[in-house]
């Protein structure tokens, strides 16, 4: 079957579009890769391995899996730095690429995890060139600008973490100690232990909020995220197990599964933590970058107050911030909440318009696990769009 | 290396007709291969797609009560009543369906006109809705299992409905809200914002015999709330099919507890088990919303068109069996993990090129150094280790064997990120690390090592199952000899780490670095 003549475009290179890339690959058929930012691996490179004596299931290790995979691929063309000017459609796709633009408050200097995937560490301010190692590359000699052609497209341009700013009264940025679920996955996994921002120390004492942007009516955010529950308990199993005396606190509206071994891990969890069915409202400064918190007490209703050395916002996925943008560029819809409408309920990869499809969390919260999936059911999808046959 | 042509039976059987399995039928059948769809009841409605499909041949209240072969070639052995037929088929999808468990023996309760399970509810909903009118109806639901969004969504769109019929009252008590699915939050809401009332308890409330009363301690209003519902509904758990341990014993597959055909290992998802060319999919192998199902009927899609092709392919021998050595002690066929090894007509093993994944573990656990990896065989490996004890020049020389999967990568990163390293660390790389033979580790200190590592991946992260639980014992071992031979078994350190854990895998070797020094 004439399988060389397809080519699909890939939008966005987290763990959903390096998955669907990579499954396309198999069957010849060639991948333009696009990712706006200057690395691999989206948010979930970023995740550290949470294992204990075993391994926890959370999937961190998979994204460099299929990363290494992906970049040993000759099919697969990335475009780093890159993102989509315009696009139209004459039967095919025609797509003009342009350069993306530096992030912002960079300071100047990239670094990313994505190990041999070039380049690792990229400058973004010329005058920061020499500061940075040698083999530094600048972000201006990245990006590709061009026309590109293509016989369908995968949108797998992924959310953005909730910004935990948005609820003031946790004071993020304000307090060093109060930090994210993401920031603590990055300090793991920059340092290789969980240390406070402020002065380096291993925190003693750690709190958990859960539900931070996700399930809040205030916000119009009526979704569970799916991952917060799941990383928050394996990181807080991690901390107890590097640290048997570390007390850790989790406050939670309603603790949502993590794998098939749940109850037996969920036991664990609560032999070694203390669970709070209660979200705290306010955080306020104490002595030594400490931090206390007012809330109701399980068991009687009283109100108290407790001092944590460090506060873990578990901060949701929300709506990717170029959705609109993109929804708009290949004519398809958002939907209630803000992340890219499947054309069906049950399948959820095909989108209105033919030839597009979604794969990874652009459609909704999902986990590693689940990206993959679904990224591979979109592969699956396009593969019978084109009629492309494995010989 | 010597490749190999090898014929592919394009036929595949699908286990299990419910909607994941007829499904799957279809979209495999669509891919132009010959399905044979088994189910052990009878299916009263097959959709056209499945019926009216003749690349697709249903077989009713048949079994699977056998299988032999591998990948692109096995011979399963199907029972239909008391007929036994044996069919060739290239791959197979366990497609089994969730089963609905009732739980009132766990509240205490026996089932009446009042005390109904969630399937009866909605049989209720579906038949006769308006008997229902003017009742106050309670759920109780994630107090007798931890519950799932599956079981959860049952419980939100019956309430939604009862909510249409004149005059209800829906009281919940729940313990955690399983909403952990798409668009179940909305629905929670929409049930809210119409009346229902959640009670999130901790413990199970006090329930009366004949569900006519339900009550429990308010610890924030700090009083007894007590409600007497006119029908209470108890939850049901979702469990895998009564025959997928069945399934998993004739056909060698790692179950997890509860008998789900998948194990949890991130090597594993989404639909793969340890068996190639044996495919698991929607209640198969956990319990899951449909569209996550559907999910899984897009990738087996995928992998099928992958492994059977055109019915031909191509591929590289991984392990090479010596015959003349083999004594037929059947000890590889027991260990392989991935069940690759068979058994051919005149009497000796075969190691199919198709579903070896080249772990090793066989080659390591055979009695008479049979078999060797391509590319990994136990002199290459030799010359590696004296070469590396030898050359570093370096003291202390520390060798250490690392797994390809997860210890090779963390050492890389390391590297990468300029990490401390002691100056004489040295890398052999394998395969997996149960692939590391005592004979390995014994050489390197022979030739001159100061400490060996054996690094393998985490415990249910290990691609080949049980590479790192064989490493260990090997190593638990070799410091037993080094012991008795008057050294330290200090030296001798087994870890594990993930691809990712570059600071770990760092910590590792400088600590073994500096307790050789005090030695």
């Amino acid at each position: 079957m004439a399988t060389d003549s397809k080519k699909v475009m890939v939008i966005g290179g987290g763990i959903a579009g390096l998955t669907a890339a990579w499954e396309l690959s198999q069957f010849d058929i060639d991948v333009e890769l696009i990712e706006k930012s200057c690395f691999l691996g989206g948010h979930a490179i970023q995740f550290c391995c949470k294992a204990t004596d075993e391994c926890v299931v959370c999937g961190a290790c998979s994204v460099e899996d299929m990363l290494k995979k992906v970049i040993n691929q000759p099919r697969i063309h990335v475009h780093l730095a890159t993102q989509v000017a315009s696009i139209t459609r004459n039967g095919a796709f025609q797509v003009q690429l342009e350069k993306s633009a530096a992030p912002a408050g960079s300071a100047g200097v990239l670094t990313g995890y994505s190990k041999n995937n070039q380049p690792l560490i990229v400058t973004t301010d010329p005058a920061q060139a020499d500061a940075a190692s040698k083999d530094a590359v600048a972000w201006n000699d990245l990006g590709t600008s061009g026309r590109l052609d293509v016989d369908a497209v995968v949108l797998a341009s992924g959310f953005q973490p909730f910004d935990a700013r948005a609820k003031g009264t946790y004071g993020y940025q304000k307090f060093p100690n109060v930090v994210t679920g993401l920031d603590l996955e990055r300090i793991k996994r920059t340092q290789g232990a969980i240390v406070r921002p402020s002065d380096g120390q291993a925190p003693k004492k750690i709190a958990f909020i859960q539900c931070v942007g996700s399930r809040d009516e205030r916000l119009g955010n009526l979704w569970c995220s799916h991952v917060c529950c799941p990383y928050a308990l394996r990181m807080a199993q991690d901390i107890k197990h590097a640290d048997p005396e570390a007390q850790i606190t989790v406050f939670y509206m309603d603790i949502q599964n993590t794998n098939k071994n749940f109850p037996l891990f969920y036991d664990k969890c609560r032999a070694d933590m203390t669970f709070v069915r209660n979200i705290p409202v306010d955080v306020y400064p104490e002595d030594g970058d400490r931090l206390r918190m007012r809330f109701l007490d399980d068991a009687d209703g009283t109100a108290l107050n407790d001092t944590f050395d460090m506060i873990v916002l578990s901060i949701g996925i929300a709506p990717g911030a170029d959705n609109a943008a993109l929804a708009e560029a290949m004519e398809i819809e958002l939907n209630a909440d803000g992340f890219l409408a499947a054309a069906d309920a049950q399948t959820k990869t095909a989108t209105s318009q033919n030839g597009v499809f979604l794969a990874g969390t652009v459609e909704g919260p999902r986990t590693i696990a689940a990206s993959i999936a679904h990224a591979g059911q979109a592969a699956s999808d396009v593969i019978n769009h084109l009629g492309v046959s494995h010989d | 290396m010597t490749e190999e042509q090898i014929t592919m039976n394009t036929d595949v059987l699908v286990i299990g007709g419910g909607l994941t399995g007829l499904q799957t039928a279809a979209e495999v059948a669509q891919n132009g291969y010959r399905v044979n769809l088994i189910d052990a009841a009878d299916l009263p409605q097959i959709p056209d797609a499945v019926s009216a499909n003749d690349r697709i041949d249903v077989m009713t209240e048949t079994c699977l009560i056998g299988a032999t072969g591998v990948a692109g070639n096995f011979n399963v052995q199907l029972k239909q009543n008391d007929q036994v037929v044996q069919k060739q088929v290239g791959a197979m999808v366990l497609a089994t369906d969730l089963r609905k468990q009732p739980l009132h023996d766990v509240y205490g309760l026996a089932l009446s006109d009042t005390v109904i399970t969630q399937s009866s509810l909605d049989a209720l909903l579906a038949d006769n809705p308006a008997a229902l009118a003017g009742r106050t109806v309670a759920f109780v639901v994630g107090l007798a299992q931890e519950s799932n969004p599956v079981v959860l969504e049952r419980v939100l769109r019956a309430i939604l409905e009862i909510q249409k019929i004149d005059g209800c009252t829906v009281y919940v008590y729940t313990g955690n809200l399983k909403v952990a699915a798409d668009g179940l939050e909305r629905l929670y809401k929409a049930g809210r914002d119409q009346g229902a009332t959640y009670f999130k308890l901790t413990e199970r409330p006090t329930i009366s015999s004949n569900g006519a009363s339900v009550a429990f301690h308010d610890p924030v209003l700090r009083r007894d709330i007590e409600i007497a519902p006119d029908l209470l509904v108890i939850e049901e758990a979702l469990a895998a099919d009564d025959m997928t341990a069945q399934l998993a014993q004739t056909l060698r597959i790692d179950a997890s507890a509860g008998n789900f055909l998948q194990i949890d290992n991130v090597h594993r998802y989404p639909v793969a088990t340890n068996r190639e060319g044996i495919y698991v999919v929607g209640g198969a192998r956990d319990v899951m919303p449909v569209p996550v199902a559907r999910a899984d009927v897009g990738n087996v899609a995928l992998r099928i068109k992958q492994l059977l092709g055109k019915g031909e392919t191509r591929v590289d021998a991984r392990a090479v069996l010596d015959t003349g050595k083999c004594t037929f002690c059947l000890t590889c066929f027991r260990c392989c993990p991935h069940g690759a090894i068979y058994w051919a007509a005149e009497n000796k093993p075969v190691i199919s090129p198709v579903a070896c994944q080249a772990c090793g573990i066989c080659a390591s656990e055979c009695p008479m150094d049979a078999i060797q990896i391509v590319d990994f065989s136990d002199d290459d490996i030799l010359a590696k280790v004296n070469e590396r004890a030898t050359s570093a020049g370096v003291e202390p020389t520390i060798v250490a064997f690392c797994c390809q999967n997860s210890a090779f990568e963390a050492a890389q990163m390391a590297a990468t990120f300029n990490m401390r390293m002691p100056a004489g660390l040295r890398l052999v790389k394998v395969p997996c690390a149960g692939k590391v033979d005592i004979e390995y580790i014994l050489s390197a200190f022979a030739a001159g090592a100061d400490g060996v590592m054996v690094v393998s991946c985490h415990t249910g992260n290990c691609k080949s199952e049980r590479g790192n639980t064989y490493a260990g014992w090997r190593v638990a071992e070799a410091q037993r000899m080094l012991e008795e031979a008057g050294m330290n078994k200090d030296r001798l350190v087994f870890a594990t780490v993930a691809s990712n854990m570059a600071h770990e895998f760092s910590k590792i070797c400088v600590d073994l670095e500096a307790k050789i020094r005090e030695l």
